[in-house]
């Protein structure tokens, strides 16, 4: 039996995340879900919110999304997200100074991403 | 006959309208790299989009479906996505979308429909507004190059959306240039509205869609809301593609450019070497028969 589900975190400038998980948990808009190997199918609407990685019990890596959609597989979970940043490679100065010069829009967001830290 | 000082200057200036093409060569292979590097980077994004459309569009709706997935029952009315460059200079880039537009438009007006273009980039705009000015929708400018940010691909996806929902058009196509190599692009065309799913992706849905997917919200809820970024992404690909193509067009048209200039350079010298020892040759006769009259 396979112990890991292949994530997949993909925005629109790039890939993101690739790489097999034991568990991933995410931000879906009727509430968070965890996604183990071998999951049902789904396909779920997501909202702003932290998607976790968890490794031996233990949460590794997160992950702020601003909303998008998570395609789950037995195999595998795409998570499709129009903005995200690695909360571990985050800076929340760096992330101000960003939000200063964005768009409003990505800006709240940005924002939003500093007082999560 | 051109004199010594004609052909002189004439040298000079192609050799300066080389430094200049070369310049612009430069630039472009310098930005490709970065604009090549986004369009790879934007498809799978885009690749991914269309799965998950593919998924949802095999659940098969029929008619009933949402209208930006299954059209509004009409295609009387088209709507053009025209993606040109700002700037010229860039070898047959706006040339070849231009013909594409062209055709298309004949070609849909024979068969009796309407058709409105939307022109995104000012090139394409400025060739076709003497014969189809008066279908324009909107025209876009500013948003080339290395630049593009999908801020710019929602907007335009907001103003396609407006259109379809205000009833001014029934199908909706994007024109572009797709990059295929640095000196390969391929003018093709992507319907937008009803949603386009490839043959090839539909099969392989069709088996992932053997098993029954969950959806949360439910499933009319979450296409109103994937629609819409569906046309945002498939339209911020195409934007992705047209830019790294009309860069790596620029940098092809300016390398044969600077080809050329070369060329030119070497027989223009070749000319004005001839003519400066025919000159010379013509003096040293006068001279020489001068002296034996003496």
């Amino acid at each position: 039996m396979a112990k890991t589900t292949q994530l997949e975190l993909v925005t629109p400038a790039r890939v993101m995340v690739q790489k097999a998980v034991e568990m991933v948990v995410a931000p879906g808009v009727e509430g968070l879900f965890g996604v183990l190997p071998r999951h049902a199918p789904l396909l779920a609407e997501l909202a702003r919110g932290v998607i976790e990685v968890h490794e031996n019990g233990k949460i590794v890596n997160r992950y702020m999304i601003d909303g998008g959609f998570a395609d789950v597989t037995p195999e595998a979970v795409t998570i499709l997200a129009e903005r995200a940043e690695d909360l571990d490679a985050a800076d929340a100065a760096d992330l101000n100074t960003r939000a200063d010069a964005a768009p409003e829009v990505e800006a709240d967001f940005l924002r939003a991403v500093a007082a999560a830290l | 006959m051109p004199s010594l000082k004609d052909l002189k200057t004439r040298i000079n200036s192609v050799k300066s309208t080389q430094k200049i093409t070369s310049a612009m060569k430069m630039v472009a292979a310098a930005k490709l790299r970065r604009a090549q590097e986004a369009a790879e980077q934007g498809r799978p994004y885009a690749d991914r989009m269309r799965q998950v459309m593919a998924n949802l569009v095999t659940k098969s709706h029929g008619v009933d479906g949402p209208a930006l997935l299954v059209g509004n029952g009409k295609s009387d009315i088209h709507l053009l996505v025209v993606m040109s460059a700002d700037r010229g200079l860039c070898g047959g880039f706006n040339g070849s979308i231009t013909r594409q537009t062209r055709s298309e438009v004949s070609l849909l007006r024979s068969e009796g429909k309407t058709v409105k273009l939307l022109m995104v980039g000012r090139k394409s705009a400025d060739a076709l507004r003497r014969e189809l000015g008066e279908v324009y929708l909107d025209q876009l400018e500013g948003i080339q190059g290395t630049s593009v940010s999908f801020a710019d691909a929602v907007s335009i996806g907001k103003i396609i959306r407006n259109g379809f929902e205000a009833g001014e058009f029934d199908v909706c196509t994007v024109i572009y240039n797709k990059f295929v190599s640095a000196i390969t692009q391929e003018v093709t065309l992507a319907r937008l509205i009803p949603a386009e799913v490839g043959p090839g992706e539909a099969a392989s849905a069709n088996e992932a869609s053997t098993v029954n997917y969950d959806y949360e919200p439910e499933e009319d809820e979450l296409l109103a809301n994937l629609l819409p970024r569906n046309i945002s992404t498939q339209l911020f690909n195409a934007l992705l593609e047209s830019s790294a193509s009309e860069l790596a067009a620029r940098m092809t048209a300016m390398d044969n450019a600077t080809r050329n200039a070369g060329d030119l350079i070497d027989r223009l010298t070749l000319v004005y070497n001839r003519s400066r020892q025919a000159t010379i040759t013509k003096e040293l006769i006068e001279i020489i028969s001068g002296a034996e009259a003496v």
